[in-house]
């Protein structure tokens, strides 16, 4: 049995979205499987559906392995910090 | 409104009781079906089988909403036209595998007989019921297809088959009144026209089988009931029987 991510994409402009997986012996099967369970009650009009084993995957300890990166983040916080110290020095 | 005939009425009530009864067995399957998916899947073309029974019902019942439960659960047994294929309980899963292949490859052609049909209603509802028959036929036909590849499988699956062929056989039999409703325009030719058609199918999908000459069942024009019927009846006037009055 394989393992298949299934993607399904509502009507209109929105983009496809990660519906939950299937298990099935073959494309076909895991096609026509995947339809009543996630699409059954019209909830999407396209799916994809990705073999989990054909899927690149770049895991924790290449993608994040400092979580925690403040000198990444620009919200202007230390800056407002200095430029208010300079302030009240300058008083 | 069109007044239908006694034959035309016979006919889609035939139509509309196979239907009918092929969804009641798809839903059973609820809750036991061998795996999660097809469990949900079965019961999912029940539930579109049950729909285009309602359909039927509905043509025959005219504007009387209520007509259409007396219809489809409160007739008398000798009154239903339903094949003895429909009727069957079968003991396993791959019964209904293939009880499940042989009847939709079947619908499909008996829906082309009336999609030009001259009763009101009936040319909508085939082509409604096409447009959800292709992914039933594609669904029975994945697994068929994945199965027959395990010898396991293959066998039980082609044993299953030479229990249900006989069975399907009759499906193709036409009530007293298909002539007549032929000539009326309620469909352009008989169901049987299209046996070989379907056997030709068959044959193709599952190894060459051959079909015929098998006996079919003793349906007597789709008037005699198969053992099999009462009980399942039984199990769906269930609710219904815990009060006859309640106004649903």
């Amino acid at each position: 049995m394989r393992t298949y991510e299934v993607f399904l994409k509502p009507d209109g402009r929105d983009e496809f979205r990660h519906a939950g997986s299937i298990e099935a012996p073959n494309d076909e099967v895991a096609l026509v499987m995947a339809r009543e369970n996630y699409a059954r009650r019209a909830e999407g009009s396209r799916l994809w559906l990705v073999d989990r084993a054909r899927i690149v995957v770049g895991d924790e300890d290449f993608v994040a392995p400092n979580a925690d990166k403040p000198h990444r983040h620009n919200d202007g916080a230390s800056v407002a910090e200095r430029r208010r110290r300079l302030r009240e020095d300058g008083k | 409104m069109t007044v239908l005939s006694e034959s035309a009425i016979e006919y889609l009530l035939a139509f509309a009781d196979d239907e009918h009864l092929m969804g009641q067995h798809y839903t059973e399957w609820i809750g036991v079906a061998p795996f999660l998916e097809e469990d949900l899947a079965l019961a999912s073309i029940g539930q579109d089988e049950l729909g285009h029974a309602a359909m039927l019902y509905a043509i025959v019942a005219g504007d009387d909403d209520s007509a259409i439960d007396r219809l489809a659960l409160l007739r008398d047994a000798d009154d239903y036209r339903s094949s003895w294929l429909v009727e069957a309980e079968f003991p396993g899963w791959e019964h209904t595998l293939v009880r499940h292949w042989l009847y939709d490859a079947a619908e499909e052609l008996r829906w082309e007989l009336v999609s030009g049909s001259t009763v009101p209603g009936l040319a909508a509802a085939a082509e409604r019921a096409g447009r959800e028959e292709s992914y039933h036929r594609r669904h029975a036909d994945a697994l068929v297809d994945a199965l027959l590849g395990v010898p396991e499988s293959a066998e039980r699956l082609q044993n299953a088959l030479t229990e249900v062929l006989p069975l399907a056989l009759g499906l193709f039999e036409a009530v007293d009144g298909e002539a007549m409703a032929i000539s009326e325009g309620v469909a352009t030719a008989p169901f049987e026209s299209r046996r070989s058609l379907w056997q030709e199918r068959v044959a193709a999908r599952f190894n060459g089988t051959d079909v015929g000459p098998l006996p079919a069942p003793d349906q007597d024009r789709r008037r005699r009931r198969s053992p099999d019927f009462a009980p399942l009846m039984a199990r769906m006037r269930e609710v219904y029987n815990l009060d006859p009055s309640a106004v649903w």
